[in-house]
């Protein structure tokens, strides 16, 4: 089956379980060599997709292909996969249980991988350490490299961030941008909106099993408009209620106000003017943070979409 | 392969497999010794026994056979070792006006353990009173003596003399043979040999220990590893790079690594022993190849079902309780391993040991025993424990594939066999 520099490709897809549809009608195609974040709140079905892209999870209905193969036809050991529910052979020294990752993906020369990629993780000294008696953190980058070992072409990394401090952060970062350098697809889910906005090249949201928001940054961002404005006046109470502003956000030292649709920011300055000293304004485009917020907050978007079509 | 090399170095190199390997013979031996020690080493007290003869004929001559019937039995032939504690008697007049008062009273002797028991004669019947417990050892040996002391008066009263008496009452010692057969190379016809208990019992209740040990140590651990394994979530990783099947796989061959590791290290030993002992011919080799056979198919059925049920299990506890399940194929043959011995050609025997679940060991043990079994029966027997191995461990791959990643709550019985039937 030939495929056409996409890495995944997703068509139609639906995976239910009992009553609960996780994955509703999914179709994506993630572009080979790319970092592609999956965001969305808990329960959105990131964990489902990222399970049927490595062939855990087989759909109900549509296609998944990875690199042009189905699951059935997929060769193992062409993905590596962090799960969000991180568990290994505790009883196994650091070092064996790299090695038989390794091996399981086909590696040669495992054991001179598993050592560079200890040395480059600032772990070489806990080779032979067994698993359990290394710290929450020091564990969850020997898990990270039994996943990257090998240099899979496919690297799906479901929260690989969370729990960790700011330097092992910064060296599982490193690596992954080293791992994208070498040509690999990343897939990384995150709930940290910033690790998305500066790692990611293409973003996709879940929502209650659909995808609500897939492509670039700024493509997103253009979706959602200059339809944010930061403003800092001497009496922010006064905004309430001003024409054109559907909803303020208090940031603390400003406040973050969401225009209405066709609302122009230049009156609304010029009102604000005359009610209060302004001591900052600045029109900006929405973070992701605030469209995440916008689309599975308590006003969602989406159930306001949906309550209209309705 | 590696799921395989892994978890097999992981479950040998634990000290519980070691420690297993050596402390089970141990205990089994050890219990076996105890059990000879105790029988060679019997209590000293004398069995008192209260005689209460209605008819007032038969009293002396049955105390006498008793008496008698103890000095044959109650010492070792070749060592003169007591084996028996020695009888006494009183005999106690019967009270016809209230017979049952006098069963109390001789009742609560016997539960105050001043009488061992009583015997109550009567014209045509004996009674024997005692606090039971046992097998009926006490019961069978006295019938004997009981009955030629009574024989022997009844026929006194014919007026049979005291000499000829004891030449018809002699006793006749049965010597138990095995089959008289032909040798396939000279054609000669090779005698009997005689059978002893050791044959008729030991070897296949040996065999079936052994085999019963080394299956339950490669594949009862697996229920509680698997399932612990899930809690921990360490499949969810390993699935990206390995498929389900080379999951359940890995972890069966493992077990069957472990069983023939064990196993070897169990039969060199017994034939060392056997050969110190100078008892090697005891030895069933004929059946040894049958033994690795069905060792190696119990293991698969046994590892299949327990990497199965401890992927449907969501805890620790859920495995322990589901444990016994995966055993029964174990358990219910040893269960029924007495009156398969004692009748090895039997239609109970041959129906038991036909049933795929429960071949390997029943099969086994009956071929171990010395009158063998018809030749066509293991070929059938292996045929059914085949084709049960193969549809287990094909249902215990769909469940294990479903059930892995299944978390929060135990799937019922009727879940397990929809994922195991329809995948």
């Amino acid at each position: 089956m030939a495929f056409h520099g996409a890495s995944v490709e997703f068509d139609g897809v639906t995976k239910r379980f009992e009553s609960v549809t996780a994955v509703d009608d999914l179709s994506l195609s993630i572009p080979e060599g790319s970092i592609y974040g999956f965001i969305g709140p808990n329960g959105s079905g990131k964990t489902t997709t990222m399970r049927l892209i490595t062939g855990i999870l087989l759909p109900d209905r549509g296609d998944v292909r990875v690199y042009g193969a189905t699951s059935s036809s997929r060769q193992l050991g062409s993905i590596g996969y962090l799960p969000e529910e991180r568990g290994i052979y505790k009883k196994m020294t650091v070092r064996a249980l790299l090695r038989f990752h390794a091996e399981l993906r086909g590696v040669r020369k495992a054991a001179a991988q598993a050592d560079a990629w200890l040395e480059k993780l600032d772990l070489a000294k806990f080779g032979s350490s067994s698993i359990e008696t290394l710290s929450k953190g020091m564990t969850q980058k020997v898990q990270f490299i039994a996943a990257a070992i090998g240099e899979p072409k496919l690297l799906i990394l479901d929260e690989p961030f969370s729990g960790l401090d700011p330097v092992s952060s910064q060296a599982i970062r490193s690596a992954i941008l080293e791992l994208r350098g070498k040509g690999a697809t990343i897939v990384l889910s995150t709930h940290d909106m910033g690790t998305a906005e500066q790692m990611c090249e293409r973003i996709l949201m879940m929502f209650r099993g659909k995808k609500v928001l897939d492509g670039t940054l700024m493509d997103i961002r253009d979706r959602y408009g200059n339809d944010t404005v930061r403003i800092s006046a001497e009496n922010a109470a006064c905004l309430a209620g001003l024409p054109g502003v559907e909803q303020i956000r208090d940031l603390g030292q400003m406040q973050e106000i969401r225009m209405a649709r066709d609302a122009d920011p230049q009156a609304l300055l010029r009102n604000v003017m005359t009610r209060t000293r302004v001591d900052s304004f600045s029109i900006a485009r929405p973070s992701l943070e605030d469209i995440f917020i916008r689309i599975a907050g308590a006003d969602s978007l989406v159930d306001r979409l949906e309550a209209q079509s309705a | 392969m590696l799921i395989a090399k892994r978890d097999y170095v992981a479950s040998v190199r634990t000290k519980a497999f070691l420690v297993g390997l050596l402390v089970a013979p141990l205990l089994f031996g050890g219990s076996f010794l105890a059990s000879v020690f105790v029988k060679g080493r019997p209590s000293e007290q004398a069995r008192r026994v209260a005689v209460v003869d209605a008819t007032g004929k038969f009293a002396a001559a049955v105390v006498d056979q008793i008496k008698q019937q103890s000095l044959r039995d109650g010492f070792d032939q070749h060592t003169g070792v007591r084996v028996m504690p020695p009888y006494e008697f009183e005999i106690v007049s019967p009270d016809a006006s209230n017979p049952d008062a006098q069963r109390l009273a001789l009742s609560n002797r016997v539960r105050d353990k001043e009488l061992f028991g009583f015997l109550e004669i009567e014209a045509t019947s004996v009674e024997w009173y005692s606090n039971g417990g046992g097998f009926g050892d006490v019961e069978r040996w006295l019938a004997r003596p009981v009955s030629d002391g009574l024989e022997r008066v009844r026929l006194r009263e014919l007026g049979v003399s005291g000499e000829q008496l004891n030449e018809a009452l002699k006793p006749v010692p049965l010597e138990s043979m095995n089959l008289v057969t032909r040798d396939p190379k000279t054609g000669l016809v090779v005698p009997a040999r005689k059978r002893g208990m050791a044959e008729n019992f030991a070897a296949p209740f040996i065999l079936a220990f052994l085999f019963f040990m080394i299956v339950l140590s490669a594949s009862a651990p697996m229920l509680t590893a698997v399932a612990e394994d899930k809690a921990q979530r360490v499949f969810e990783m390993l699935l990206a790079s390995a498929g389900p099947f080379d999951l359940i796989g890995g972890k069966v061959l493992a077990a069957v690594g472990t069983a023939l590791t064990s196993s070897i290290f169990y039969v060199i030993a017994a034939f060392a022993l056997l050969q110190v002992l100078a008892i090697v011919g005891l030895a069933p080799v004929k059946v040894l190849p049958w033994f690795f056979l069905y060792l190696v198919a119990e293991v698969i059925i046994l590892a299949s079902l327990a990497t199965a049920l401890g992927a449907a299990c969501s805890s620790t506890r859920d495995a322990e309780n589901l444990k016994l399940i995966t055993l029964l194929p174990l358990v219910i043959p040893l269960l029924v391993l007495t009156p398969v011995l004692q009748e090895p050609n039997g239609v109970f025997a041959t129906a038991m040991s036909l049933f795929p679940l429960f071949t390997p060991l029943l099969m086994l043990v009956r071929q171990a025993t010395p009158g063998g079994i018809p030749a066509w029966q293991p070929w059938v027997g292996l045929a059914g424990v085949v084709v049960a191995t193969l549809v287990i461990s094909w249902m215990a791959s769909r469940i294990f594939r479903l059930a892995i990643l299944f978390q929060g709550k135990t799937p019922n019985v009727a879940e397990l066999v929809r994922w195991g039937v329809a995948g």
